[in-house]
């Protein structure tokens, strides 16, 4: 079942005093299916920041559409737009963004108090997930008392309570040591094993190598794209390492 | 390094924290233009020569003090808000290769600059405005305006000193802060991980004793004189709780909303209580200045233009009759050579209600229906009633009756609430009520006089009089007095009265004093004039920090939310939710002080109308009126404020 559509996304940046434009996406297809961990890898100023604004419903595109589960989420009003991407959206970013106001535990329910969810809802999803996530003794904490990784997997276990359709994830690694990555990586891998839909973006080859499909994005358009297959994680890094370079090189076509 | 690049960086750095400086400039300006008209004010010679402009002047210069001591602490507080704000630019200026030493050659620089700039500016508009503040000030007094425009060079020596002290700490204080700072430090500013505040429980206890204390003492005060002696007790404690309560109380509060999982975990009140929490920690000790500043420009206000409003109000308190006379312990043959005179100055001027009779005056304590007389070195405590005693024949001929008195029986009338007994026992003499008095026509009905009186109409005053020389220590206060009402012009009063003074030391050896509205005027309009100005003037001063002290929090708060918010919105905060969230916080956060101010007004009406008293303010509708009408007034200033502020917030947040 196609989860994700995405159509000709186009998406020009017009300069303040409205003189040059910018075309951060040319025409950008791709489309993911129920339960794929898709990784897409592009260099700084590929436009992969742009793309995920608009797949999150925080920007929108010059022009082409977004399908979610079929409907158009460029349409979606602005109203509705904050319960739509609380419903079926959950974000993991680089810098973690916990609120340095709540506890781990407050962090992790805050979509859920958003959507109005009773408190015994809310307890009865949380010790499944924190568990999985090996971060129930932390609970109470507050995010800046524990550790990078920490955080990190807090974010995840918040992105994971609303039980979205699809986890967008933002250079999840970026800010952790090689430990924490290796450590959030396998949970990502398990909790696609489960079923749960994720598409990471990011320019770690590592994190990308842990995908079921890597997409490549240069200036603005999808350029290639890289299946696993039957291929382990080593060869898989192997492979998307090789990639990166001719892409870097200037290879005008691959294979 | 060349000298003209500290200077031109300098100059940039004042200019680029322009939304921060530039109010701070304005404050320096204004607290330096205050305190050299209140000091130029305090030595102006052309207050002199009138009666009461010695306690005008010792007003004066008590402004002056609380301008100073209240300008360095306002200053320096607005200065390690802005050095806080700075640390981070400093930090790159580190990092970049300015040395710490030349950096503090910068602060130099721009310490200088923005020093001179207010000082030059402040003492111009200073001269300028102390000839308009004098004018204003004599207007208030009811004085003649001298003409003349002086600068008061004392003043100006006085204010640079002052203030040029005041930026001197201040440089010092923001070097002292950079010296000890390491470079990565300054970078990070104030970014570091806020930790939650902890619920200090014994704090909160405390704050909740005090207050209540200091509230129960302003409803239960009694009299006037205990006011007096209660007044800065309360005031103390009131501050100590309003501290407590700020800092802790409010922390404990959230804190418990947030044990309540249902009504926590709601959308509204999620993000409301956590963000209150984080708040209340950073700000609590600047919302419980604004509350004790506000209070005080209140307190300050309200009572000050009551005063001054009331003055007539006060004089008729003073003066029943517009001329009184009062001798103490004339012997007959004297209190009719008193009369005659009178008698024979009063023949060509008109004169209307008077009254002359002889009383005698003691001081006792009061248990139930018993009063034991005082011994003179306790007499002013405030458990002080004061016994007048009327031979029975004046009283007749005063009130136009012929009542008959037996020895032991007694008329009797209180100047504060009814006496409601039957007998009245001295010492150990017992007396038995007649009659009590409604109303008399030597005195008033005056329900916060400093003193409570007791008048007791006897056929003989002799028996009390014997009472009080049995115990040994007690005094006594014989007095022959003559009141009555004159009509004419001030001046023709003043010079009745100078006319009679005169006969009275040619003929009578005992003091007599003479005293009249007209001629107190003067010495009541220096002083409650002078207290009306300077409560104006302080309020001023006070609600200008109040502003500034909100305006400092509201960009504050707006940094620090700028992040906050970005992070909400990502999570599923839609961008209304999230303004409509913060909106509500900071309505709590700024109005919470006033809400508090207003509480703390209401509680300490009843005292202050109490101490007022002892000022002869007793027009209690007036006080009140005043009052509600300054917090309305300061609400709506306070009001205007914040949305204004609110404006500069919302734009940084956006």
């Amino acid at each position: 079942m196609r989860l994700l559509e995405v159509n000709n996304l186009k998406k020009i940046y017009t300069t303040r005093f409205g003189g040059n434009q910018v075309q951060a996406l040319s025409s950008v297809s791709f489309s993911i299916e129920k339960g794929e961990y898709v990784a897409i890898m592009g260099e700084s100023g590929s436009g992969k920041t742009t793309l995920l604004n608009i797949l999150a419903a925080l920007d929108k595109p010059t022009s082409g559409e977004v399908l979610l589960n079929g409907k158009n989420i460029v349409f979606i009003k602005e109203s509705e737009i904050s319960a739509f991407r609380r419903d079926n959206l959950g974000f993991v970013f680089q810098d973690f963004n916990l609120l340095d106001t709540f506890s781990v535990r407050d962090n992790i329910f805050l979509p859920l108090v958003l959507s109005g969810k009773s408190y015994h809802e809310m307890e009865s999803r949380l010790n499944p997930i924190t568990e999985k996530l090996e971060i129930s003794d932390i609970l109470d904490k507050f995010p800046y008392e524990v550790s990078g990784g920490q955080k990190q997997r807090a974010a995840v276990a918040r992105a994971l309570i609303a039980k979205p359709q699809l986890i967008l994830a933002d250079e999840p690694t970026g800010a952790l040591d090689s430990k924490a990555t290796d450590h959030l990586l396998k949970l990502f891998s398990e909790i696609h094993k489960e079923g749960q839909t994720i598409l990471l973006v990011t320019h770690s080859t590592k994190a990308a190598s842990h995908a079921g499909r890597v997409l490549f994005i240069k200036d603005g358009e999808v350029f290639h794209q890289l299946y696993r297959g039957s291929m382990t994680n080593e060869e898989m890094f192997e492979k998307i390492s090789n990639t990166l370079t001719v892409l870097a090189t200037g290879g005008a076509h691959l294979e | 390094m060349n000298k003209m690049l500290y200077l031109k960086l300098a100059i940039t750095n004042i200019k680029a924290n322009g939304k921060t400086y530039f109010p701070y400039v304005i404050t320096c300006i204004c607290t330096i233009m205050m305190f050299y008209i209140m000091h130029a004010l305090s030595v102006n010679k052309g207050l002199e020569g009138v009666s009461g402009s010695e306690s005008l002047k010792t007003i004066l210069y008590f402004g002056t003090i609380v301008i100073g001591i209240f300008s360095a602490i306002f200053l320096f507080y607005i200065n390690s808000f802005l050095i806080k704000r700075r640390k981070k630019e400093i930090g790159l200026y580190n990092i970049l290769g300015l040395g710490k030493k030349h950096i503090a050659i910068v602060l130099l620089y721009e310490n200088v600059f923005i020093s001179l700039f207010s000082l030059v500016i402040g003492l111009i508009g200073g001269v300028i405005l102390n000839k308009l503040m004098f004018l204003v000030l004599l207007k208030i007094l009811d004085f003649a305006v001298p003409f003349g425009f002086a600068v008061s060079i004392p003043s100006m020596k006085i204010t640079l000193i002052v203030f040029i002290g005041i930026f001197t700490v201040t440089l010092i204080s923001n070097l002292f802060q950079i010296h000890l700072a390491k470079p990565i430090e300054l970078l990070k500013g104030g970014e570091h991980g806020e930790k939650e505040p902890k619920t200090k429980w014994l704090m909160t206890i405390m704050g909740i004793i005090t207050l209540g204390t200091g509230y129960t003492m302003a409803l239960t005060v009694k009299s006037p004189l205990s006011a007096l002696n209660l007044f800065f007790v309360a005031v103390i404690l009131v501050m100590v709780g309003t501290y407590c309560l700020f800092t802790a109380g409010s922390i404990a509060i959230l804190k418990l909303l947030r044990k309540n999982k249902k009504f926590y975990y709601k959308t509204r009140n999620f993000t409301s209580v956590s963000g209150m929490l984080y708040r209340m920690k950073q700000n609590a000790a600047g919302l419980a200045n604004i509350c004790i500043l506000s209070t005080a420009v209140l307190v300050m206000i309200s009572t000050t233009v009551s005063l001054y409003i009331g003055m007539e109000d006060g004089l008729k308190a003073r003066f029943p009759r517009n001329v009184t006379i009062n001798a103490s312990g004339i012997s007959e043959n004297q209190t009719k050579k008193l009369n005659e005179i009178i008698e024979l100055e009063t023949k060509e001027t008109k004169i209307n209600n008077k009254v002359n009779y002889a009383s005698e005056g003691f001081i006792a304590s009061r248990v139930d229906d018993t009063f034991l007389l005082k011994k003179a070195k306790d007499a002013f405590s405030s458990d002080s009633y004061f016994l007048v005693t009327i031979p029975l024949s004046d009283y007749n001929r005063l009130e136009g009756k012929n009542v008959t008195l037996q020895d032991d029986e007694l008329l009797i009338f209180s100047t504060v609430k009814n006496y409601g007994k039957n007998i009245i026992t001295i010492q150990d003499k017992s007396f038995k009520v007649k009659e009590e008095l409604a109303s008399i026509v030597i005195m008033n009905k005056n329900a916060l006089d400093i003193v409570g009186t007791y008048i007791l109409v006897l056929k003989d005053v002799e028996a009390v009089r014997n009472i009080n020389a049995a115990v040994p220590g007690t005094i006594s206060v014989p007095l022959y007095r003559v009141d009555f009402d004159m009509e004419g012009t001030d001046k023709e009063i003043l010079s009745f009265t100078d006319k009679l003074n005169q006969d009275f030391s040619k003929e009578i050896l005992s003091p007599v004093s003479i005293g009249s509205a007209a001629g107190s005027k003067e010495s009541f309009f220096a002083v409650y004039g002078g207290l009306f100005f300077l409560g104006i003037f302080l309020g001023a001063l006070f609600l200008m920090a109040t502003v500034l002290i909100i305006y400092y929090k509201q960009i504050s708060e707006g940094y620090d939310d700028k992040e906050r918010f970005n992070i909400m919105q990502k999570v599923g905060m839609s961008k209304a939710e999230i303004k409509k969230s913060i909106n509500r916080q900071i309505l709590m956060v700024f109005f919470l002080p006033l809400v508090f101010a207003v509480i703390h007004i209401a509680f300490a009406f009843p005292m202050i109308a109490k101490l007022l008293a002892t000022l002869n303010l007793i027009n209690v509708p007036l006080l009140r009126m005043c009052t509600v009408v300054t917090i309305l007034v300061f609400a709506v200033i306070y009001a205007v404020v914040y949305f204004l502020t609110a404006r500069v917030y919302l734009k940084i947040v956006d």
